[in-house]
């Protein structure tokens, strides 16, 4: 059925008296539909913006579905994308084609036993799988290019093998092995396992909370330097916070967690909780408790207290089904969708397991049902009524009903919008005055917590930087630290200062990234492809030094997995003055734009408090006035032994946001520099911890051969170990708990940035017009895989 | 009989399009019969107005190519190359005709919600209007209808586009169209009265509304004796193209290109090309009001054709610069747009008709 | 101190003077690299990026060098890698590319260095069965579409992005030299605790365990230090966790 489809689009157009010219203009105008599903898009937009020009082809990227001819799925189809997918496939007009790019998008690639996945081919007639992860803009192109030969009708076969006979043999008939992957059967989950550190505020911190919280909480430990654990009962609960909020200064939620512990029958709910004055900044406090493991536990909300908590909850609330008191997003479903199986992250809800060799019977392709709808055949061409329901995405009938009432216009922007990015807003607006906007994220969630916890520690590093390629070391780096914490490792010094250099061009390429999309939004494609160009050179550097574009998994626990070479180091250090050159037209033309700056200033302002508030992070909590930048609050890597300056600004608007950032680049630029100079002075070698190596010290200026050996057996202590990291968009934080057999994580909760920005975006755009809402999102840098995760 | 073919051909003789280039080959036609009439007839002005320069092949051409110049020269701005691979060694000039090809071919998607006549109707019915000012423009000193209204004319044609615009959105029935028409009015409300009081600043300067004429009367072009209402009908241009800054009715990322989100296939080309139809228009009208219309050093030679030679030539500079734009300058907010329209462009045109006044003043005096 | 390293920044307050002249700047950009551009693109088709050595693209095999160790497909974050028997009986690995992210953590698992990496990576699939590669493709460099005539390098130097372009095919493939070796054998540690169950002989690919009855009627389990490659299978297997990998100390 499938088939025909397919090969529908290549019968119109060898139909009819003007074949030829058909045939021939259609080629030459393949308008993809930006389909921006997913991280892949990253790579699109490479393959558009100046480095690659995919226009060169006459593939013009169009946002609109009616205009368009070819979809571009870009990776991951989420079950509530696929809706998305069907819909806008069903709205192109014939002949149309489909390439699907990225692994995920194939047999699910590093997600391929999420819960939340499916595969477009199920979906929607593909034309040309492209393998990558994420493509290089080369595939992408190769994709377009073997499209244009179908339409031409001719041979469209891209790689050709070479087919050479194994050796025969004698060999006795073996026993293949079983799993590397160790569960531990009644695992010990603790988030209080006390450490003995030398930490003298720590331990007047824990007397001090002793005595306002007296007769509240039923122990009080730290945990690590800078962390602390108070243990409280559910009644307690809000009594407990409210006098941290009240007297300790403690302002904001960094996390909340639920752990499910199935054989001990209970949850324990985590909120980790800080406050931004001098003394707290990097201390985290987990108050935790734990409650009966139900069908629907209850427990109370925090969002009233700390509004930060509101968006973490009612995702909480999906994944375990604990239902928080108080918290209004308590009904139905937020981050996932409709059919995605229930409560998917408690324990018993089981992943499909890895298969290792190739048996008879067990097929390639994991089992993913596909969406509930099936889409026409050629025999029943149109929905049935049942199925057109199933198509639809959430309507949110109350909104429209209390719209209707006030006299609204509602409009619902997304998941496929050239400007929503890979999420829906529902806006209501009154004349052209932005009433309220409410998100329905979760487009892009691929279950990354619950993979995380079914995979080797070694295996989660690609996945740890697959939320946000387009800043992925400094999101493997937060998780790469916390599991160095736990093991306590010192990482040598020549590696650290790599590991800086890279996250800072991963921070200067991601800057680049939003500030290229933020022109986008404005209409203004030269700001788009200047930016772009400067991230061109960033990835080359990227590639240079990790042999991938944009998802590098390079940093390992103990190091990085190879030196890198002089030469490379060569052309950072030309970068850090080669890019100020590119750097000051892009400013020219766009930044210092007076429509620009007429666009952005006193829009979208969020004053410190209501930033606290909201939990936004990073270089936007920053911009409203907020000093708080890890990499100075608690310095990791070598940032304290650099000369740089973090940035702030009073503000708070989408001016202060994105100048905020444009000073921070140039001093990422000057981290790069500094750090360079450091590193060419240094000897070479010796780039992974010994204390990790073991047996292979040989192998710490290059991990090639021993990945596995060195890593694969690698467990972390019992306890909570959690990292927080400034990256590109904000404090991402993961918190990893062990539970000191097993190989792989009991849990591991992340939190990025994004997710947390989220909330800022809505509150920004409140009363704003409704053009700005996009300078608002835009100003933000809000990544959705990120925040979805 | 003859002598109604003799009258019409004497009328037509009387005003040819005069080309010394190509008289020796005129004059050996006679001995090919009818030729001599069909090559009278297309080089009778008003017809030749009509088919060649402004009308349909100078505008077809520049409605095919111009969108490619446009990208072209973006993509060079913008360190890239812009549409190429279709003829690699001529650098994709052809790429238009490839898309427009591809739009003609493409199923055309009336979706349930549209009103489905005027949702047909409208792309056909506006590339038409769209079509008729060119008219009453003069290239050089070829015109289709002389009339001594034809600024007027054509100022009351180019406000007549916005309607249409409007009809897209209303027969969309869809939310974005919606928003993107409600802009649509109000940008049309920002930009037409200064607008049109540049373009009569430029008539009480002339003393005449008659194209031909003012052409002739612009030994230093309107450009320089009136600057103020030059940049007013220029930014009142870009409004009414919707070029950027202005991009306000159609915003792509915002509204999803506003009126014609749900237009496809050929229905769509047709719009997609009415932007550069207004902006050729528009642009036109410009070289006539500010730039001298076709006057310029007489090329040997080409006779009559050296004044559309320099017409065309304004005209596309004056488009080129409209359409750089896009490279240049994001996009305004409605309510800016609007405060531009209402104060400082308006502002600027009634200083820009004082100027005026100014300037005839002092020529009388 | 720490106040004192933040930098405050403010965006700027425009009058009217500061306005025309950005508008000035921002149309002089767009003039002159409309004029002089500083074109960054590589046509792609009918030209290549250079990719540097270390590129990850698609992935060769050797079986010549290959133990069976599973390393690979224990590690790969895709469960991409799946072994197959060989007619030798023995286990070598397949790639479905359908999953593979390229991450080439098999490659620097490999210890024997029976992985290669390529730099193939624009390669587009009619259908996603062909994704899978199995083992007998994997052997030799495959071949792809080549349309570029030249290949491009982008060159960053100090004063900004140069691109060098350079007649002829770049290479594909980058033969570099195998791991370091580090030899590992396998050793019980407490036979005492053995049960005799004989996994370890089982899953052993080489043969280099064996099983003895010593006088007195014990299952002794052998392992002959030549033969054993150090693979770390009987060790993940062994049911009691007697067995350890150690470093064999040669003389
Ligand atoms: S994880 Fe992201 S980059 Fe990788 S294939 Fe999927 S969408 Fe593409
Ligand atoms: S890691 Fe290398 S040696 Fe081990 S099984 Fe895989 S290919 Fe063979
Ligand atoms: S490159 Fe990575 S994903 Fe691909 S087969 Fe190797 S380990 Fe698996
Ligand atoms: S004895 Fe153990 S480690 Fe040695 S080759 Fe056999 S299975 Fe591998």
């Amino acid at each position: 059925m499938e088939e025909t489809e397919k090969d529908r689009n290549i019968r119109i157009l060898h139909s009819g008296v003007f074949t030829p010219l058909r045939r021939w203009a259609t080629k030459w105008s393949l308008w993809p539909c930006h389909f921006l599903t997913s991280c892949c898009g990253v790579e699109l937009a490479h393959t558009g913006a100046c480095g690659y020009d995919m226009e060169r082809l006459g593939t013009l990227n169009m946002g609109i579905s009616r205009q368009a001819n070819f979809i571009m799925v870009e990776g991951t189809i989420t079950r509530k994308m696929a809706r998305a997918l069907r819909i806008v496939w069903e709205q192109m007009p014939d002949p149309k084609f489909v390439n699907v790019i990225g692994a995920c998008g194939q047999r699910g690639g590093i997600f391929w036993n999420s819960y939340n996945i499916t595969r477009p081919s199920d979906i929607v007639p593909v034309d040309f799988f492209i393998p990558g992860c994420p493509i290089t803009p080369e595939g992408l192109l190769r994709g377009v290019r073997a499209v244009q030969e179908k339409i031409e009708g001719r041979d469209n076969t891209t790689i050709r093998f070479k087919h050479v006979e194994l050796p025969p043999g004698d060999g006795e008939e073996n026993r293949a092995p079983t799993t590397p992957k160790i569960f531990a059967p009644t695992p010990l989950v603790r988030v209080d396992v006390p450490r003995d550190v030398d930490w003298a505020f720590g331990n007047d911190l824990v007397k001090n909370l002793k005595a306002q919280l007296n007769g509240l909480y039923t122990s009080i430990t730290i945990t690590e330097k800078n962390r602390i654990a108070i243990k409280t009962t559910p009644e307690n609960l809000v009594e407990t916070s409210r006098k941290l909020s009240d007297t300790m200064g403690v302002d904001h939620v960094k996390s909340v967690n639920v752990i499910d512990v199935p054989h001990e029958r209970k949850f324990m709910v985590e909120y980790m909780v800080s406050g931004y004055t001098e003394e707290l900044m990097p201390v985290i406090l987990t108050i935790f408790t734990e409650i009966g493991r139900e069908a629907e536990p209850e427990i109370t909300s925090l969002a009233s207290l700390w509004e930060s908590a509101n968006y973490s909850e009612r995702e909480l609330h999906d994944f375990f089904g604990v239902q928080f008191k108080g918290n209004k997003g308590m009904k139905g479903k937020f981050l996932l969708a409709p059919d995605t199986p229930d409560t998917p992250l408690r324990k018993d809800f089981k992943l499909e397991e890895e298969q290792y060799t190739i048996e008879e019977g067990v097929p390639l392709t994991p089992a993913i049902t596909p969406p509930h709808y099936t889409p026409p055949s050629s025999s029943s061409p149109s929905y049935t009524e049942s199925e057109l329901e199933d198509l639809k995405m959430p309507a949110y009938e109350d909104v429209l009903k209390e719209a209707e009432k006030n006299d609204e216009f509602v409009a619902f922007i997304g998941p496929h919008h050239s400007g929503s990015g890979h999420l829906r807003w529902v806006m209501r607006m009154k004349g052209d005055i932005i009433k309220d906007v409410i998100p329905d994220p979760g487009y892009v969630h691929r279950s990354m917590e619950k993979i995380a916890e079914n995979r080797l520690y070694i295996q989660n590093v690609p996945l740890t930087e697959r939320p946000n390629i387009s800043d992925p070391i400094n999101m493997n780096l937060g998780y790469v630290r916390a599991i160095e914490n736990a093991l306590g490792i010192e990482v040598p010094e020549r590696a650290k200062y790599i590991r800086t250099i890279m996250a800072e061009l991963s921070r200067i390429g991601a800057f680049f990234y939003d500030m290229g999309i933020f022109p986008l939004f404005m209409g203004h494609s030269t700001g788009f492809m200047y930016s772009f160009a400067i991230r061109e050179m960033v990835l080359e550097l990227m590639v240079r030094m990790t042999g991938s574009r944009c998802t590098p998994s390079f940093i390992i626990p103990g190091g990085i997995r190879r030196d890198i070479s002089d030469d490379v180091l060569d052309r950072t250090r030309n970068f850090t003055s080669a890019i100020h050159k590119r750097l000051k037209k892009y400013e020219n033309i766009f930044v210092y734009n007076p429509v620009l700056i007429s666009r952005m200033k006193e829009v979208g302002v969020l004053t410190r408090e209501e930033a606290i508030r909201c939990g936004i992070v990073g270089p936007f909590l920053r911009a409203s006035g907020v000093e708080y930048d890890v990499r100075k609050a608690e310095p990791y890597e070598v940032y304290d032994k650099l000369d740089w300056e973090a940035t702030t600004g009073d503000a708070g608007d989408c001016l202060g946001r994105i100048f905020g950032r444009l000073e921070e680049i140039k001093q990422s630029v000057e981290i790069v520099r500094q750090a360079v100079d450091a590193v060419q002075g240094m000897p070479r070698g010796g780039v992974i911890s010994e204390e990790i190596l073991g047996d292979y010290k040989e192998a710490s200026d290059d991990i090639r051969g021993y990945l596995y050996n060195v890593y694969g057996d690698l467990v972390l202590p019992k306890g909570e170990w959690t990292s927080v990291t400034e990256a590109a968009r904000g404090t991402v934080l993961y918190s990893i708990i062990s539970d000191g057999e097993s190989n792989v994580p009991y849990r591991v909760r992340i939190i990025t940035p994004c997710w947390m920005n989220l909330r800022g975006i809505i509150e920004a755009s409140k009363g704003e017009r409704v053009a700005d809402f996009w300078t608002v999102y835009a100003s933000f840098g809000y990544f959705p895989p990120e925040a979805d995760r | 009989m003859m002598e109604i073919i003799n009258t019409l051909m004497e009328t037509v003789m009387s005003n040819q399009v005069s080309i010394p280039l190509i008289e020796p080959m005129l004059d050996s036609l006679p001995e090919i019969p009818m030729l001599q009439y069909m090559v009278a007839f297309m080089l009778w002005k008003p017809i030749f107005a009509l088919l060649i320069c402004p009308g349909l092949t100078v505008g077809g051409l520049s409605l095919l190519f111009f969108p490619w110049i446009e990208r072209k020269l973006c993509g060079r701005a913008q360190w890239r190359v812009g549409p190429h691979e279709i003829v690699w060694w001529l650098g994709g000039v052809i790429q238009l005709l490839a898309d427009s090809l591809r739009f003609l071919f493409q199923e055309v998607i009336v979706h349930k919600d549209a009103h489905r006549p005027y949702f047909l109707q409208f792309p056909f019915l506006s590339f038409m209007i769209f079509l008729l000012p060119l008219l009453f423009i003069p290239a050089g000193t070829i015109v289709a209808i002389q009339t001594p209204y034809a600024i007027q004319i054509i100022l009351a044609l180019v406000c007549l586009f916005p309607l249409f615009i409007l009809g897209f959105g209303w027969a969309s029935n869809s939310r974005f169209a919606y928003i993107g028409t409600v802009r649509e009015a109000f940008m049309y409300f920002a930009y037409e009265i200064p607008f049109i009081i540049a373009a009569i600043a430029m008539i009480i300067l002339y003393g005449t509304s008659d194209p031909l004429l003012m052409a002739s009367r612009q030994s230093i072009p309107g450009i320089i004796l009136n600057p103020v209402a030059a940049l007013v009908f220029f930014i009142g241009a870009a409004m009414a193209t919707g070029r950027m800054p202005f991009e306000i009715p159609d915003s792509d990322q915002e509204l999803c290109a506003g009126p014609h989100v749900e237009y496809s296939g050929i229905a769509f080309g047709l719009i997609y090309v009415l932007c550069y139809e207004k902006g050729y228009i528009l642009s036109a009208l410009m070289t006539i009001l500010f730039l001298g219309g076709g006057s310029g050093p007489a090329i040997a030679g080409l006779g009559d054709l050296s004044g559309v030679f320099w017409f065309v030539v304004k005209t596309y500079l004056v488009l080129t610069t409209l359409f750089m734009l896009r490279a240049v300058y994001p996009r305004y907010r409605l309510d800016q747009g609007l405060k531009l329209g209402w104060s400082p462009m308006l502002v600027m045109a009634i200083i820009g008709l004082a100027i005026s006044l100014v300037v005839v003043a002092v020529r009388v005096i | 101190m720490k106040m004192k390293s933040m930098k405050k920044v403010v965006g700027p307050e425009y009058n009217l003077g500061d306005k025309i002249k950005t508008n000035v700047y921002a149309v002089g950009v767009a003039m002159q690299e409309s004029v002089y551009p500083h074109t960054a693109t590589v046509f792609y088709p009918r030209e290549r990026k250079k990719m540097p050595d270390n590129f990850r693209g698609f992935i060769l095999f050797d079986p010549d060098k290959c133990i069976s160790c599973f390393n690979c497909s224990f590690v790969c974050p895709a469960n991409a890698i799946r072994m197959k028997e060989a007619p030798n009986k023995r286990y070598y690995p397949t790639v479905d590319y359908g999953r593979c992210i390229f991450c080439h953590f098999c490659i620097d698992s490999c210890s024997g260095g029976a992985l290669k990496a390529t730099k193939i990576h624009d390669v587009a699939y009619k259908d996603m069965d062909a994704m899978f590669t199995p083992t007998e493709e994997m052997i030799e460099l495959p071949e792809i579409i080549r349309e570029d005539k030249k290949y491009v390098e982008y060159e960053i130097k100090e004063d900004d992005l140069h691109l060098k372009r350079t007649k002829g095919e770049d290479y594909l493939f980058v033969e570099v030299p195998p791991p370091k070796e580090i030899p590992m054998v396998s050793t019980c540690i407490d036979p005492g605790s053995c049960i005799g169950c004989r996994v370890c002989a089982d899953v052993c690919e080489h043969g280099a365990i064996s099983a003895s009855v010593e006088d007195g009627g014990t299952l002794r389990m052998k392992i002959d230090t030549d033969e054993c490659t150090g693979c770390g299978l009987c060790v993940k297997e062994c049911s009691m966790q007697i067995l350890m990998l150690n470093k064999l100390e040669r003389e």
